[in-house]
């Protein structure tokens, strides 16, 4: 009951405290990003700009072969600015790249140098020898350079050859992929539920040793972790109704809420127990944010091999936010795998414990007068 | 009601004490004062008390609890004031007496008529962030009464208040050691502690010097004199004679006799002045 009352005294002061509004200012931030900034689905396609000099003869094989390409098999006839000119072009687009044909050799390369992308000059001398022409950046991989490379120091048949020696099989025919709009939600869930709990927290504890307020506590018969977990508790319950805040209006009912409501909890405590390791070691906000900083910047790493999954290094995921992002992905998706949620959610609460248990520890002997 | 024996306090574990061999006993029902100058001792002697610090060397008993390991239920019987004003600001006066109610399993008092008896009635829904550090004060000061403790902790319950409100808590206090409660009382304002305790210590560089009644210890240390003002040949002369030695008597019962008496003060010791011959220490 003790618990109880601290927890609600808790809640009312949260309420009464300019960082419970940091934070749900933050949702609403990131709500509108996700809703109004971020597309559904990222259009990854790279323009590259075309110019074929070769004889109407030849122009159409490569334009079957460009129609083709296309998604839905039709050109499309566009203007481009360039500087304050306008130049028409024609546009096929294919899986991975917009091909815009330009009429114009130096229109074309001005139009990839103005975009800092790539430029193709084919051209057909009197003898029929195709010569091809790549206008780089300057940027692109030594890969990406080898490939063209070979591309035209090979025979077509040979590579064909090649590519169809490769057996590709699906491991999952049924994959439910979330649009790239939905795959950002996991990045500010553990942002805004997790590592935002872990400043908030240790923001809250220096304000009461500011006020002194937790000596008076520890001369009443509730003993000092009611105090802390009244704390945790009320950091928790602000990350979930900020959680929703960000998930319900972006996946409707598409997540498993029950799981996401377990994960929350566990990973919340986790990070509040941190915030409480942190606090306990300084007497306010100025001395801990060094710590809390550093914290906070190898918390938010797995963000980078999360967008970007070729860079994912081995010790990146002994960083628990790189298993909380995983979980927030397997939650928001259809069929997701609950079971790695649980097991996740089970290990945040071991750790998550023992970091409260140490705090308490602390907390118990830096009662100073 | 607090036993204490050969009590050490070191706070970085060494040989640096803030607390050296203090041992005392107060009985139920007695206003014990601890005297001593910032830095003394007093504050950390009254935390390891209040369970605040981990008891390191000695043997204490609080209201009848071994301190070595606290009962939480212990807080049931005691209260304690402290010297820095330590209340919830976002909240109002009621709301954090409110608070602390709930945090005891005894009867506590009524949150409206604590804050009528510390002077902020119609001060009740303000918020303490509002308050001066003399009305916060005082509330800390109520909140150490909500659960009418039986062993009461005072840390400077006067500081920061003006001389009418001073009275009334010095009022308050008297009005509860009435009804048998045991204080605690630690400060460095040597009015207040003559005032109010029955005994004093006093403690300098963690060492308790000395224990004993202020009347006592005035009579123990203090010079026996009487400062008299009387007329002589149209003038006020002053003269200061001692109640001890014989000659000075009889040139008092002669001046008595013979002049027009216009004041006659005894002259005793204050007790900061018998602090500083004691302990060889001021006390501010």
């Amino acid at each position: 009951m003790k618990l109880w009352h601290s927890f609600t005294k808790e809640l009312m002061l949260a309420s009464r405290s300019f960082y419970f509004y940091i934070e749900i200012v933050m949702a609403g931030i990131f709500l509108f990003l996700l809703l109004f900034a971020i597309p559904k689905n990222f259009d990854g396609r790279q323009d590259e700009y075309l110019y074929y000099d070769v004889p109407d003869s030849a122009w159409e094989y490569f334009e079957d072969e460009l129609l083709t390409a296309d998604e839905d098999g039709l050109v499309e006839m566009v203007e481009i600015e360039l500087d304050d000119e306008i130049i028409l072009g024609s546009l096929y687009q294919a899986d991975t790249s917009n091909f815009y044909v330009i009429d114009d050799q130096e229109l074309a390369i001005a139009l990839a140098d103005k975009e800092r992308t790539f430029a193709g000059v084919v051209h057909m001398d009197e003898l029929g020898e195709i010569t091809y022409t790549y206008y780089m950046q300057g940027y692109e991989t030594e890969r990406l350079l080898n490939t063209y490379a070979v591309f035209h120091n090979e025979k077509m048949e040979v590579l064909k050859d090649a590519f169809q020696a490769v057996d590709v099989r699906a491991l999952h025919e049924d994959q439910v992929l979330l649009s790239d709009r939905e795959n950002v939600v996991p990045s500010f869930l553990t942002f805004n539920g997790s590592l935002m709990g872990m400043f908030i927290l240790a923001a809250y504890i220096f304000l009461d040793k500011k006020e002194g307020v937790i000596k008076a506590y520890a001369v009443t018969t509730s003993p000092v972790w009611h105090y802390l977990l009244s704390k945790v508790g009320v950091v928790t319950v602000t990350s979930l109704v900020t959680s929703l805040i960000i998930t319900l209006p972006v996946m409707g009912g598409q997540p498993n809420y029950p799981a996401m409501f377990v994960f929350l909890l566990t990973t919340g405590f986790a990070a509040s127990a941190l915030g409480l390791v942190l606090a306990s070691f300084y007497d306010d906000l100025i001395q801990a944010f060094g710590v809390i900083f550093v914290f906070i910047i190898v918390m938010m790493l797995p963000n980078i091999s999360y967008f970007i999954p070729t860079w994912d290094p081995a010790w990146m995921q002994y960083i628990p936010s790189y298993t909380i992002l995983e979980g927030f992905k397997e939650i928001l998706l259809p069929g997701g795998d609950i079971t790695y949620v649980l097991f996740a959610s089970l290990g945040f609460f071991a750790a998550g414990l023992l970091l409260f248990l140490f705090a308490n520890s602390r907390f118990k002997k830096t009662l100073t007068i | 009601m607090i036993n204490v024996k050969n009590l050490y306090h070191s706070y970085n574990n060494d040989e640096q004490f803030a607390v050296k061999d203090a041992s005392f006993e107060i009985p139920d029902g007695e206003i014990f004062g601890f005297l001593g100058p910032s830095g003394a001792g007093k504050s950390t002697t009254q935390g390891i008390l209040t369970g605040l610090l981990p008891l390191q060397q000695g043997e204490v008993t609080v209201a009848g609890f071994d301190i070595k390991s606290i009962k939480r239920n212990m807080f049931n019987k005691i209260g304690m004031s402290f010297e820095q004003s330590n209340v919830y600001s976002k909240m109002t006066a009621k709301e954090n007496l409110d608070f602390y109610k709930k945090l005891f399993d005894v009867e506590t008092r009524d949150s409206e008529e604590l804050l009528k008896l510390v002077g902020l009635d119609g001060k009740e829904n303000v918020r303490a962030g509002e308050f001066s550090k003399g009305m916060k004060h005082r509330l800390t000061f109520a909140r150490s009464m909500l659960n009418n403790p039986e062993l009461w902790f005072l840390d400077e319950p006067t500081t920061g208040l003006d001389p009418a409100i001073a009275a009334d808590i010095k009022d308050i206090i008297h009005q509860q050691n009435e009804k048998g409660v045991t204080i605690f009382l630690t400060t460095h304002n040597m009015y207040i502690a003559d005032e109010l305790c029955d005994r004093v210590a006093f403690i300098i560089d963690g060492e308790i010097k000395l224990i004993d009644s202020p009347k006592k210890l005035k009579l123990a240390y203090g010079e026996q004199l009487v400062e008299v003002e009387y007329q002589k040949n149209g003038d006020i002369a002053t003269e200061t004679f001692s109640t001890v030695l014989e000659d000075d008597k009889k040139r008092l019962q002669d001046v008595i006799a013979k002049h027009e008496i216009q004041s006659m003060h005894t002259k005793e010791a204050t007790l900061e002045e018998i602090f500083i011959k004691v302990t060889g220490r001021g006390l501010a």
